[in-house]
């Protein structure tokens, strides 16, 4: 599994926000692009994943596994995405937002990948729960395993730790970056701070 | 020693002084209306004579089939739009068109589409073109026995209510960056739109659409004008049955409308809470919220979202330039598509005698402007923690019958002299004025930002000047709208006015609804386009001034 980019610009109306950005980025390597605010961070999350809100657009290839991605519907790509904040659904218990991303199929299937993945960020039991009753770091958790448990074949992290604070971070970071690794995911993260790049990972500037 | 601080506003004795005005002028007219209502339901015999009626069941059956199949349609057709249109290039100008249909009375709507589908209107006209009919064909459209023409005027009306309720919301800051993120993280997981706004949009949306809906469902089962111009006839709609006893001379049959009135109310209260209850069932099968991502949508309901909402607007158009030509049309023999000869002697009668259009107007400014004064005297004097018992008047104003709510008004005018006097007619109009723009305007006014204010205060503005040149100029969109809502709301006011007026005045809609049963139609055409074009102009009025200065054209 890799994810490669090839030449990407992006634009708001005639107005150029970056230019012809290549990268390929191997399996589990988690590369890092910097920038201040405005640098067009977030815009490159948004072609990637192919949602890039109309006043904008955007040239370019994204290519998944040798397949050409740049003109499938975004829900068909594969890519998974965590943001700032964790967007779990307000009107869902944990154990359905977590639901929400598993493929269909029997729902004993459904609800036992749904136990297994709680087992894993250490939240057994808490299925029913609504979401705002959990805290920040524990709601960080469901969201990072909602997007794994849709199995996405490449990652894109929307500077998802800076919410956090600071006690929290470095712990939150840790475990996302190792659960991307163990399932070689290739991973783009988006941040202006420092602290977030992993060891010895690649590091863009835009 | 040690004082006390001085506190804020709401410290102020005669200050919360000015929150009596809407005590006196809308929550008491309101509340002794209600008891009066109330009161003329305990009347044994009336029920006894009510039972009797071999109308009854028919009718009642014919009042909640018309309300169900408006409300299920007009929402879906709303839910669709809306779905379909949500930030796509148009999103941001639906407010106008949706406004101006809005601001269009109900009544003026039934009259005009009846000129339209009847068997010698334009429909018929436009079919006869290619079929080479000579005479009119013998459809049964206006009056149609199922109730399906008035069915039809609701949808067309209640449409763009339901819409503009859902883009109210949609709209709101919060909601729009919550189901932005939503929708990303939900694509990103493999949903489609169609899946997005089934599984997250709407389970959040529809508890806020509860009391719309249910307003909406009670209006289209008791609506009196619409049906009388448009509606079944043998038998009638029960709203339409309670009416006429209602306006008979004998006291025996008005204590039986009032008893009929009573019934329509709690069969609908019964049938709301019914589907209500059904609705829970059905939607409390949770998994079906979280069933995986499917490839691709089965049904892509949200399809033509433009064309539909193109089409609905075109109704209007239609209806609106129908109306304008027939009130020129002295001469407009089968099938021809343009009269044979046009005269303008519809509008010189209404010329002669624009007392009816006079007292519309009188009506409309004064109530207006008077709810508008009871309202901000309102909110600036009051806790905000107040405000939910004006909001539940209000609400309750608008899901209570009119038909209920007038008749216990008329008995309570009776008693204190108000029937057929000016200033009763001014009350029975203030009340669902008030009660619209209070709702309409309690969050926009509640969420200003405080800290202009305080700002304010530390560049040692005065409050008055605070309130006149910062706070009314920032809430001068939502105030001009609601304006224009409530001076469209006292404008289509049939059946408190047709009440309390008891003879002695006329306005627009008692004037329209009394020619639609007669045969000068350039006259009914005239009076309708009278009773439709102020609020259009008041509404586009309030659209241009209420437009911020950096906003272009």
């Amino acid at each position: 599994m890799s994810l490669v980019l090839e030449k990407i610009s992006a634009y708001l109306g005639d107005t150029r926000i970056f230019e012809s950005l290549s990268l390929t980025i191997e399996p589990g390597e988690i590369v890092t692009v910097m920038g201040a605010s405005g640098s067009g961070k977030t815009t490159l999350l948004a072609a990637i994943a192919g949602d890039l809100p109309t006043p904008f657009y955007a040239v370019g290839k994204v290519i998944l596994n040798g397949h050409d991605m740049s003109k499938v519907r975004p829900e068909q790509r594969r890519i998974g995405r965590l943001f700032q904040d964790d967007l779990l659904f307000p009107h869902l218990t944990v154990g359905e937002n977590l639901l929400f991303g598993v493929e269909r199929g029997p729902k004993a299937m459904r609800t036992m990948q749904m136990k297994e993945a709680l087992q894993r960020i250490d939240l057994v039991g808490l299925e029913n729960r609504a979401p705002h009753t959990l805290s920040g770091g524990q709601r960080s958790r469901v969201a990072l395993m909602r997007a794994l448990l849709a199995k996405p074949d490449a990652m894109l992290l929307d500077e998802p730790f800076s919410k956090l604070d600071r006690a929290l971070r470095a712990t939150i970071r840790d475990y996302t970056y190792a659960h991307l690794q163990e399932r070689k995911i290739p991973t783009l993260l988006v941040t202006h701070d420092f602290e977030d790049v992993p060891k010895a990972g690649r590091v863009i500037h835009v | 020693m040690v004082g006390p601080l001085r506190q804020g506003v709401t410290g102020k004795v005669w200050r919360r002084a000015f929150g009596s005005p809407i005590i006196i002028l809308f929550v008491l007219p309101l509340v002794v209306s209600l008891l009066f209502a109330l009161g003329a339901a305990f009347d044994l015999s009336a029920w006894q004579l009510l039972w009797a009626h071999p109308q009854l069941w028919p009718a009642l059956g014919l009042s909640i089939f018309t309300g169900l199949m408006s409300v299920l349609l007009s929402a879906s057709l709303a839910i669709i739009i809306v779905a379909g249109l949500y930030l796509s290039g148009w999103w941001p100008r639906l407010s106008f068109p949706i406004g101006a249909m809005l601001a269009m009375p109900h009544v003026a709507l039934a009259i005009g589409l009846s000129f339209l589908i009847m068997p010698s209107g334009f429909l018929a006209r436009s079919v006869a073109l290619f079929s080479g009919w000579t005479t009119p064909p013998n459809w049964i459209t206006n009056h149609d026995p199922y109730g399906l023409s008035l069915i039809a005027a609701l949808v067309l009306k209640e449409t763009p209510f339901l819409m503009w309720i859902l883009i109210s919301i949609l709209n709101r800051q919060d909601v729009r960056d919550n189901f932005n993120g939503q929708r990303a993280v939900g694509l990103s997981l493999g949903h489609t739109m169609t899946s997005i706004w089934q599984r997250l949009y709407l389970p959040q949306i529809v508890p806020k659409l509860v009391w719309p809906l249910f307003v909406v469902f009670a209006y289209a089962a008791t609506v009196v004008d619409m049906a009388l111009v448009i509606g079944p006839t043998q038998p009638p709609t029960l709203a339409t049955l309670v009416w006429a006893d209602i306006n008979d001379s004998q006291v025996l049959n008005n204590a039986r409308g009032a008893a009929g009135a009573w019934l329509l109310t709690v069969a609908i209260a019964i049938v709301a809470l019914g589907v209500w209850g059904l609705a829970n069932v059905i939607f409390s099968r949770r998994e079906w919220l979280t069933v995986g991502p499917a490839p691709r949508a089965l049904i892509k309901v949200f399809f033509f979202a433009r064309l539909k909402f193109s089409s609905l607007i075109s109704v209007y158009l239609i209806i609106t330039v129908l109306l304008v030509i027939l009130s020129f049309a002295a001469l407009w023999p089968f099938p021809n598509l343009w009269p044979e000869i046009l005269s303008i002697s519809a509008w010189s009668r209404v010329g002669l005698d624009p007392s009816a259009f006079f007292t519309s107007g009188v009506l409309a400014v004064s109530t207006t402007v008077t709810a508008f004064a009871l309202v901000i005297a309102w909110m600036e004097t009051q806790p905000q923690m107040r405000d939910k018992y004006v909001t539940l008047l209000s609400a309750t104003a608008l899901g209570v019958p009119a038909i209920v709510l007038a008749l216990g008004q008329y008995r309570a005018f009776l008693q204190l002299g108000l029937t057929g006097s000016t200033f009763g007619l001014f009350l029975a109009h203030l009340l669902p004025v008030t009660a619209y723009m209070f709702i309409v305007l309690v969050g926009p006014y509640r969420s200003f930002d405080s800290r202009w204010q305080a700002s304010a205060s530390g560049l040692l503005a005065s409050f008055p000047r605070f309130f006149w040149a910062i706070k009314l100029p920032l809430l001068k969109a939502p105030l001009l709208a609601a304006s224009a809502i409530g001076f469209a709301v006292s404008f289509g006011q049939y059946v408190p006015a047709q009440l309390i007026s008891a003879g002695r005045y006329s306005t627009l809609p008692m004037e329209a609804v009394t020619l639609t049963s007669g045969t000068n139609r350039p006259l009914t055409a005239a009076f309708t386009l009278l009773l439709m074009v102020p609020p259009l102009l008041v509404f586009m009025a309030a659209a241009h001034f209420g437009k911020s200065r950096w906003s272009k054209l």
